[in-house]
């Protein structure tokens, strides 16, 4: 290419070589991650919970600029207003559930064991357990909605992927930590996606789908990751068990 | 009304937010914009889930005394910060620094507490707001 010019090649260069080590590093083999006796990646361990890479300490929410745009009559069953009825405003202050994704996303431990046939996802916060069968079976469709909804892994290489469907109309994230006048809500027609991949010893890239066509007019998703805390292992999850001192139901403490 | 002038400041400081997440709403609760810092002695440690409470008394410049509680992180959030059962007890002078109840109420979200020897533990979920 003797036409170029030497600082629109070595542009052009450097721009092959960011695109090779990209595709590099999305194709390369993880080979040194852990895995179970099946090949299969072992996620096996103590996890922080899922959040944007280098962010700390508050429970994740989703981000407003990732989202779909609302179908007509979307926007309100998304946000839900308070009525000032403790019972409708605070549910978790009564030791509600708080559904999944939210209870994923608190600032707390996330423990993973895995088998070839299921993992477990245990996650410290009102120590709500996953059971998730890694088989890829067929949804059921005539059970109840719950809070927690029916999540079904399936392989897709070494990424597991896990379809959550008969969902409960619940909250989706806990966006009402931030907003004391409203909080976002899923609908029943809510199925969740999440993508994990164990990217290194002590990364999964986790990325979320919220496919909910009663609000939103398309799948949208984040990219997320969990880091591993293997000095949580000696100790593993605390207990808490929410009706134990609750001085706030009602969502005014009592003294 | 008069205002108590006594260990107990109530400032105006303007919100640092962040996301609270603890089983009900910090944002409801207690105001960001009402911080408190207080100085007493602990009556009473409840170190239970969902979140640990701790009583504090007190007393002001005519001596009356008022009983504040507050509130702090679950057990498991502190045990794993290195923060056991035994940090805190009654007969323990501290400062406290949190944010008060809405409801105006002698409760607050309990921040930080400081030591007579000036030892201080942070006590608040991890989810919430710290006294600057």
């Amino acid at each position: 290419m003797p036409n170029i010019r030497p600082f629109t090649r070595r542009l052009a260069t450097l721009i092959v070589l960011g695109l090779a080590a990209t595709l590099g590093a999305q194709s390369k083999p993880a080979s040194d991650i852990p895995r179970l006796a099946n090949g299969k990646p072992d996620f096996t361990g103590m996890w922080d919970n899922p959040k944007e890479p280098g962010a700390r300490g508050a429970a994740t929410v989703f981000d407003k600029a990732k989202m779909a745009p609302f179908v007509p009559g979307g926007e309100a069953l998304f946000y839900e207003p308070r009525t000032g009825d403790p019972r409708h405003d605070e549910p978790r202050a009564f030791c509600m559930p708080s559904g999944f994704p939210s209870a994923f996303l608190g600032p707390y431990p996330v423990q993973f064991i895995q088998t070839p046939q299921h993992l477990v996802m245990s996650t410290e916060f009102m120590n709500v357990t996953r059971i998730i069968p890694l088989d890829g079976r067929a949804h059921k469709t005539d059970i109840e909605p719950t809070f927690y909804g029916e999540p079904v892994g399936r392989w897709e290489g070494d990424t597991l992927v896990i379809e959550g469907r008969n969902y409960k109309r619940w909250s989706l994230d806990d966006w009402y930590y931030q907003n004391p006048k409203e909080y976002r809500m899923h609908s029943e027609a809510f199925r969740s996606i999440e993508r994990l991949r164990r990217v290194d010893a002590d990364t999964i890239a986790y990325e979320f789908t919220v496919d909910d066509p009663k609000i939103f007019t398309r799948p949208w998703s984040v990219q997320w990751q969990m880091k591993r805390h293997p000095e949580w292992d000696k100790v593993g999850l605390y207990e808490m068990v929410c009706n134990e001192n609750n001085r706030c139901e009602g969502g005014k403490c009592r003294q | 009304m008069r205002k108590r002038s006594v260990a107990l400041t109530l400032g105006l400081l303007l919100s640092t937010a962040t996301a609270p997440s603890a089983h009900h709403s910090f944002t409801a609760e207690y105001d960001a914009n009402q911080p408190v810092k207080i100085s007493g002695v602990v009556t009473r440690v409840e170190w239970q889930n969902p979140h640990i409470w701790f009583f504090v008394d007190v007393k002001d410049d005519k001596g009356a005394v008022a009983n504040w509680g507050f509130s702090g992180a679950p057990p498991g959030v502190l045990q794993r910060r290195g923060i056991s059962r035994n940090a805190l007890k009654a007969g323990d002078t501290i400062v406290v620094e949190g944010f008060r109840a809405r409801d105006g109420s002698n409760n607050a979200s309990g921040g930080k507490v400081t030591f007579a020897d000036g030892r201080s533990v942070f006590t608040a979920s991890n989810e919430d707001r710290a006294p600057k």
